[in-house]
């Protein structure tokens, strides 16, 4: 498993806000992508309804997510592709491991792909001696940056040609240059020779069709199609929700995807991949091997609270909306999902307690959902991993998240049934509050252990005379 | 051939679904015995598309093209398209290096631009993919193999044709072949594609209609590798600006001969 640092999220979400690169970043990519993405779903010949026509097409393909996966996996066989089901992250990082070893693989260039971002490939890769280079632009800023994506399409966006410029001439030893077409010059000369010198090509995963037996990629750069077609070697990665059954639904999902991602009405680049090179063709991979990977997701579809999460595409249109993400930016959410995909996900994979915060953290205001290429109910299951934290839950071994929180709630839900009592306490409370301290007729500080409520703002103090005192006065006169 | 992993990973998703564990479920009822009405009447709208249809889908084709960068220009034969290529190696310069080498698929269309001999006179070689005899042996079909990808690789313009082009999305669909390699649209710096006025689509829908439908396309399916080709390369990576040819071709040209 790769690095999972969900607990740090205060934390990153604190140095997030005062990074002002990383600020200035958010604002730019929210402001362009967020209102292009709702613009390019008002374009569409549909509206914007085609996004629930998008979900019945997944929810189809997630209830029958067993045939949908067994044709696959015949028609790759039959057209001489390798299939692995792996059930752990190990499994499929051992899978890949394997098939390099067995062919004397020294280097592989990578395709963008979140699920070996979860699975945790490039260090499993690494470890064995085998370079890996990620190839997407952003990603390989970010690789020679020894960091991680902070966002699904725009991994490198906490990044600013400054600091490009300065890790390019101490990694690639160029002239200093901030521009942006000379910098990318200096990344596709680079990454050339990496393609042509590499055994071995990895990617991830978009979409695959049942009916025609492929799985597709989608990209701008041309990395993934270099990564797919010029290697002796190609393994793919794939989470096991990605599949749909027929074409005429796959036309809609990419159409959506496009949009979803980069309010593109289509990417530069999809492939169509259903197997190796054939006899008689000169170029494509020798080997074609595709990983599908489980990795906590049987549970999730056990759950029919969660199951509409398989229903995801990770096109990130979400990040581009949500103000959170906005603020804090994708390190924050500690693995390889940010953002209200992240908030849900990254709980269910990897331990709701654990990424507690990352649901907690969400506003519940509902701009993911109206953002979500595959109309998905985020705020639901937000809530609903709240709930769990709440009250604990055996099935996905939630323990509560604060018995303090708990107590104190099920005393006030006491207290309200006991109206003397309640009353009673209001009035000590209108008394004891004028002790605190106050500006502009605004308590500025409560006592611990609720000062979190003013650390940013002030609030109203309680009326002199509550609202029952005030119905009997006014009623009597 | 099921196998292990299979087997125990089908388990757990038929008992997460609530199915039977070591059962497979029929799946006719996912998928379509024939077209439906919608396919129908694309297909049939295919079928009957005029000289002014072709003319208007080129007219929609060429506006797509400009947001994306794609340069698209009409030519009434091959000889003006094997003029306007040969205009093109005179004028741009390589990137990788002096030497002016391209690459051009084996393929009817592109057969009849002669490319080699209208390069002659700039001392231009053309590198041409031909199909790898399937008998041939496995050393043959290596050094075979090897040479046309050095080509390639030494080339600055690659010379495809294409299976279709979808004018809403300025969409090229390739379905890889022998003598027909993807990385000829892949690895030069340019990449120029010839199609027919004929091979112009709308879009998607009418493109995946004829191939689960239409009895010319549906029994060679997608082939191992379809590529959808739509303008040149680009990234926006670096401060979100746009960049053309990030790792595939900087330019795209397409030539549509209308004979």
């Amino acid at each position: 498993m790769s690095d999972i640092s969900t607990e740090k999220y205060i934390e990153e979400a604190r140095r997030g806000i005062a990074n002002p690169v990383l600020q200035k970043a958010l604002v730019g990519l929210q402001d362009r992508f967020g209102r292009g993405t709702a613009e390019a779903y008002r374009r569409l010949p549909e509206g914007p309804d085609l996004r629930i026509k998008a979900h019945e097409i997944r929810e189809k393909a997630i209830a029958n997510l067993d045939v949908l996966l067994e044709i696959l996996a015949d028609k790759i066989r039959a057209n001489g592709g390798h299939l692995y089901f792996a059930e752990t992250a190990q499994e499929a990082v051992d899978y890949g491991l394997a098939v390099a070893r067995r062919n004397n693989v020294r280097l592989v260039v990578k395709g963008k792909s979140m699920v070996s971002e979860e699975i945790g490939l490039n260090p499993a890769l690494e470890a064995a001696g085998i370079e890996v280079v990620e190839t997407d632009l952003g990603e390989y800023i970010i690789q020679l940056a020894g960091e991680k994506p902070s966002h699904i399409i725009a991994p490198a966006v906490h990044k600013n040609r400054h600091d490009i410029a300065d890790l390019f001439v101490q990694k690639l030893g160029i002239r200093r240059t901030t521009d942006p077409p000379e910098l990318t010059h200096a990344a596709r000369k680079a990454l050339r020779a990496k393609f042509l010198a590499a055994d071995m090509g990895t990617s991830g995963v978009n979409m695959a069709c049942a009916e025609t037996g492929h799985i597709t990629t989608v990209s701008n750069e041309g990395n993934i199609r270099m990564a797919t077609t010029m290697p002796r070697v190609h393994v793919a990665f794939m989470g096991m929700e990605r599949i749909v059954a027929r074409l005429d639904e796959y036309e809609i999902i990419l159409r959506l995807l496009c949009r979803g991602a980069a309010a593109q009405t289509m990417g530069t680049y999809a492939s169509y991949i259903g197997g190796p090179r054939r006899p008689g063709e000169s170029d494509g991979p020798d080997e074609f091997h595709l990983v599908v990977i489980d990795n906590g997701r049987s549970r999730i579809l056990a759950d029919p609270q969660f199951r509409e999460m398989l229903y995801c595409v990770r096109c990130a249109a979400c990040l581009n909306v949500c103000p959170v993400y906005g603020k804090i930016g994708g390190h924050s959410y500690g693995f390889a999902y940010s953002g209200p995909v992240g908030a849900v996900v990254t709980p269910l994979l990897t331990g709701i307690n654990r990424a507690k915060d990352l649901c907690q953290g969400e506003t519940l205001c509902g701009a993911c959902r109206d953002a979500c290429s595959m109309n998905i109910d985020l705020p639901r299951m937000l809530l609903a991993l709240r709930e769990k934290l709440a009250y604990g839950d055996a099935a996905w071994q939630v323990k509560p998240a604060s018995r303090a929180e708990g107590l104190a709630y099920r005393g006030w839900s006491w207290l309200i049934r006991n109206r003397r009592l309640y009353e009673l306490g209001l009035k000590l409370a209108a008394t004891g509050q004028k002790l605190l301290p106050h500006r502009k007729g605004m308590l500025r500080r409560l006592p611990p252990p609720v000062q979190g409520w003013t650390q940013s703002r002030d609030l109203h103090p309680l009326a002199e005379e509550t609202f029952m005192e005030r119905w009997r006065r006014t009623r009597k006169s | 051939m099921d196998t292990r992993d299979q087997i125990n990973f089908f388990r757990r998703i038929r008992a997460a679904l609530g199915h039977a564990p070591d059962v497979s479920r029929n799946a006719s009822h996912l998928f379509a015995e024939g077209p439906s009405p919608e396919e129908l009447q694309l297909l049939d709208r295919i079928r009957r598309r005029t000289a002014e249809g072709r003319q208007a889908l080129l007219e929609r084709l060429v506006e797509a093209g400009k947001p994306i960068n794609l340069s698209v220009t009409a030519l009434p034969d091959v000889a003006y398209a094997s003029a306007a290529i040969v205009r093109l190696v005179g004028e741009k310069k390589p990137e990788w290096g002096d030497a002016k080498h391209i690459a051009a698929w084996r393929h009817p269309l592109i057969d009849r631009l002669n490319l080699p001999e209208a390069l002659d006179r700039l001392q231009v070689p053309v590198h041409a993919t031909a199909p790898i005899p399937i008998d041939a042996g496995s050393q043959f079909d290596q050094v075979e193999r090897e040479r046309q990808r050095a080509g390639i690789i030494a080339s600055f313009i690659g010379v495809t044709s294409a299976d279709f082009c979808l004018a809403d999305t300025a969409t090229l669909v390739m379905r890889n072949r022998p003598g027909q390699p993807r990385s000829a649209a892949l690895v030069p710096s340019i990449h120029v594609a010839v199609i027919h006025l004929d091979q112009i689509l709308s879009d998607m829908k009418e493109l995946f209609a004829l191939l689960r439908w239409d009895e010319r396309y549906r029994s060679e399916g997608l082939s191992n590798y379809m590529s959808f080709i739509s303008g040149p390369s680009k990234t926006a990576d670096i401060e979100a600006t746009m960049v053309h040819g990030a790792h595939g071709p900087r330019e795209v040209h397409l030539f549509v001969v209308t004979e």
